[in-house]
């Protein structure tokens, strides 16, 4: 094995890389199917009781190996008017729950009053999460008309969109009274982080599928005729969407542990394989049949927006340096990845790097997949201050967490632009012009690096031995920071060594790191603050986990790859 | 109603926030409360009755003058979420078997999960007294002797911290808790003060795309 050491929190904590992370092996989505397809999962539709206006409920069912769970989808007819993906929104074309077993018609009943509604109802700790999805109107007319006609949808506009409905939000941990995490952490299905989220999108996709098809029979039995049945090819090049605003970004920086925990398996992942001394043939097989249809995916992902088109620019120039690199010189007999990686350091864009990193993981399952286990965190131990440390040790680790920030000039109104709130409007995070809007009294704590900078400043005229407890007493208002800055000391991602309130924040690259880790694809962004996304695209579906392959799904022609034994 | 613990520990750090505590201390007072509720005590009911006492007045009032000595606040009467956290701060101290007594503290209860914090911390139960009350707790598991009326007191005179404590007759958290309306309502209107006015230009500014999403 070759030395390497992860990679330095200062490197990979800064927004821009954070916002270029892309989905990989050790993402939630894939360690689910993985896990349901070596577990033999059975799946179910056990309902399905829509009326020819596309309203009504359905039930489907997973089983794993002690429990089941089924997802509980209501079917809406919803006006064009109050179609919004954003979280003021009060009406969708769909919505979810997953129930922990097996729905009584007395459960169904009670959800039909709570679940339609989101956040205006209320749901039991019998409920894992809560959902909703809004059609993409576009694709969801031309597949139905297309079937209904008795033909097959377009490939071209189904690429273009990429799926059928788009969820805007899936919700758990113990929201609108469902059950907490803690009390589905210990079963090993839920022990990764977002699992009941990933599997609930997952079934979601399936209910889709089965509904196109339902409203496409019904309209061409209307006409006396009978719809085409959507090719199966088709229907698993569709994903589920996901349209997604500011909750995330808050989210990364109120779960410091967690999201050191999950950046800290990538960064040991990607360490263990710059570590191995040399690849044979199988895994360099692996890695070039994948590395080819991950480039087929790059030329898949669309975007207006002129900041991801100049990333994806920059992306597929940095795939063809990659592919030059190959074909010239291959891969090193000695340290073959280590030397890829250096390389890369120095010739690709940080997008074209971290696109590298999570493809250099896949050959490597064996080596990697175990650090699963490690994404999940219990906050209880990192809570507690530390208050015999002393003022001198905090000095110390503020300067080596955030040094970056001890140089920012934050008297400078771009340093401090903007400010994170919360909008009376159904709670919705919004991010505003600290100096143009009357926000900054309802300013959330989402600045750790100004923040620290104060505690820093704070901290300078008291005595090196003096306990944090002593300076806490005077300073309430710094403890927070001074907790974020112990777990940082012991947690070395915890923190996003970045300024998350300039004037030139974008807070899209803290949801893409979210979203990279739970798998999304082909990131569209909308806004600076708003992004769409694909899950689950070329996933197989429930029947077809058992033949097809659970895990490098991701890339196109999936099935080219031999199965992971 | 039955709640979830995290909703209870978001709208907690929303309400204590709302009636003037520092971040930090409104995320002890969401952690404190949740901890109760998970023991089936009404931790939802002590926060709203603490936040209307010292609404908005000065944290320092309420704090310990020094953490040498009985502590007591310049107010005459103490925080439990300020005298809690300091005692959590200071949890060696008991490792090396002093006690921590503090004088005239409101919500006692509320002190009891940052002993709870402090046990984890030692490795060894703390105990937590007051007039007829002691709870003690390994951050876990909570051993409870006392009368009821005496344990949700809104006032105690005098009252201790100690370690190490023995465990007996202990109770294990549960995963759900039924809060009183009254002050589930009562912490929303605190929580409330933390939320942005709704304002148009918010609406299309702060969130969003800006785009129709009838694509």
């Amino acid at each position: 094995m070759t030395e390497v050491s992860c990679r330095d929190p200062n490197l990979v904590m800064r927004l821009a890389r954070l916002g270029s992370i892309h989905q990989s092996r050790l993402s939630f989505m894939r360690i689910l199917t993985r896990r349901m397809a070596r577990e033999g999962w059975r799946f179910e539709q056990t309902a399905f009781e829509i009326n020819d206006q596309g309203v009504g409920h359905a039930v489907y069912t997973a089983h794993g190996p002690e429990r089941a769970y089924s997802l509980i989808a209501y079917a809406h007819d919803l006006p064009a008017e109050k179609r919004s993906d954003r979280v003021i929104a009060e009406a969708w074309d769909a919505t979810f729950t997953l129930f922990d077993g097996i729905p009584t018609g007395a459960d169904i009943e009670r959800l039909s009053q709570n679940i339609p509604v989101q956040e205006a109802g209320r749901v039991k700790g019998t409920e894992l999460s809560v959902s909703r999805a809004n059609r993409s109107v576009r694709l969801w007319e031309h597949v139905v008309s297309k079937l209904a006609a008795g033909e097959q949808p377009d490939a071209a506009q189904i690429d273009a969109v990429g799926y059928l409905m788009r969820t805007t939000a899936v919700y758990g941990s113990g929201k609108l009274g469902a059950a907490d995490r803690e009390m589905i952490a210990d079963r090993p299905e839920f022990r990764v982080p977002f699992q009941v989220e990933m599997l609930s999108v997952y079934l979601t996709r399936w209910f889709v599928r089965d509904l196109v098809q339902y409203m496409a029979d019904t309209r061409a039995k209307a006409l006396g005729a009978s719809a085409a049945k959507l090719d199966p090819d088709l229907a698993r090049s569709m994903g589920i969407g996901n349209s997604t605003g500011l909750g995330m970004a808050p989210f990364l920086l109120n779960h410091p542990v967690l999201f050191s925990n999950w950046v800290q398996v990538r960064e040991t992942a990607l360490q263990r394989v710059r570590g191995v001394a040399s690849a044979t043939a199988d895994e360099i097989a692996v890695f070039n049949d994948i590395f080819a249809r991950n480039k087929q995916s790059v030329a898949n992902w669309h975007s207006e927006h002129p900041v991801q088109l100049e990333k994806l620019a920059a992306l597929q120039a940095d795939v063809d340096l990659i592919s030059a690199k190959l074909e010239d010189e291959g891969l090193a007999q000695s340290s073959p990845w280590e030397s890829l990686y250096q390389w890369s350091t120095q010739s690709l864009t940080v997008e074209g790097q971290e696109w590298l990193v999570s493809l250099m993981l896949e050959p490597y399952g064996d080596l990697v997949d175990d650090l699963a286990d490690e994404m999940s965190a219990d906050n209880t131990a990192t809570f507690r201050i530390a208050g015999a440390m002393t003022v001198a040790r905090l000095r110390e680790v503020l300067q080596d967490v955030y040094g970056w920030a001890l140089k920012t000039d934050w008297s400078l109104a771009a340093n401090k632009a903007r400010a994170w709130y919360v909008s009376e409007e159904k709670l919705e995070p919004r991010l505003g012009e600290r100096f143009e809007e009357p926000i900054e009294e309802y300013e959330q704590p989402l600045a750790p690096g100004r923040d620290a900078t104060q505690l820093f400043a704070a901290l300078a005229h008291w005595p090196e031995e003096t306990p944090v407890a002593e300076f806490l007493l005077r300073h309430p208002e710094h403890r927070h920071s001074v907790r974020r800055a112990q777990i940082a000391n012991r947690a070395p991602y915890a923190e996003i060594r970045d300024n998350t309130i300039s004037e030139d924040v974008l807070p899209i690259d803290m949801l893409r790191c979210k979203l990279a880790f739970f798998g999304a694809m082909h990131f569209d962004p909308r806004s600076d603050r708003w992004v769409r996304i694909c899950m689950y695209g070329n996933a197989p579906y429930p029947e077809e986990l058992s033949t097809r392959d659970g895990d490098f799904w991701v890339y196109p022609d999936a099935q080219s790859v031999a199965k992971e034994g | 109603m039955s709640h979830s613990l995290n909703e209870i520990e978001a709208m907690s750090k929303r309400a204590a926030r709302g009636a003037g505590l520092a971040w930090g201390l409104a995320e002890e007072a969401a952690k404190g409360t949740r901890w109760l509720s998970a023991f089936s005590f009404p931790g939802t009911e002590m926060l709203a009755g603490l936040l209307a006492l010292n609404d908005r007045l000065p944290a320092v009032d309420f704090s310990p003058a020094t953490l040498t000595g009985r502590w007591s606040a310049p107010a005459g009467r103490m925080s439990p979420l300020i005298a809690g956290a300091a005692m959590s701060d200071c949890a060696i101290r008991m490792e090396a078997g002093q006690v921590i007594e503090m004088e005239n503290v409101s919500f006692p209860l509320l002190v009891v999960p940052f002993a709870g914090g402090a046990a984890l911390r030692l490795g060894v139960p703390v105990s937590v007294s007051w007039e007829g009350v002691k709870l003690t707790t390994d951050g876990q598991r909570l051993c409870v002797q006392g009368a009821r009326d005496a344990i949700l007191t809104m006032h105690a005179t005098q009252l201790s911290c100690a370690a190490p404590a023995a465990m007996t007759g202990q109770s294990e958290p549960v995963m759900r808790a039924d809060v009183d309306e009254a002050a589930w309502a009562k912490l929303g209107e605190f929580a409330h003060r933390t939320y942005a006015p709704a304002t148009e230009s918010s609406r299309l500014l702060g969130a969003g795309s800006g785009l129709s999403d009838n694509d």
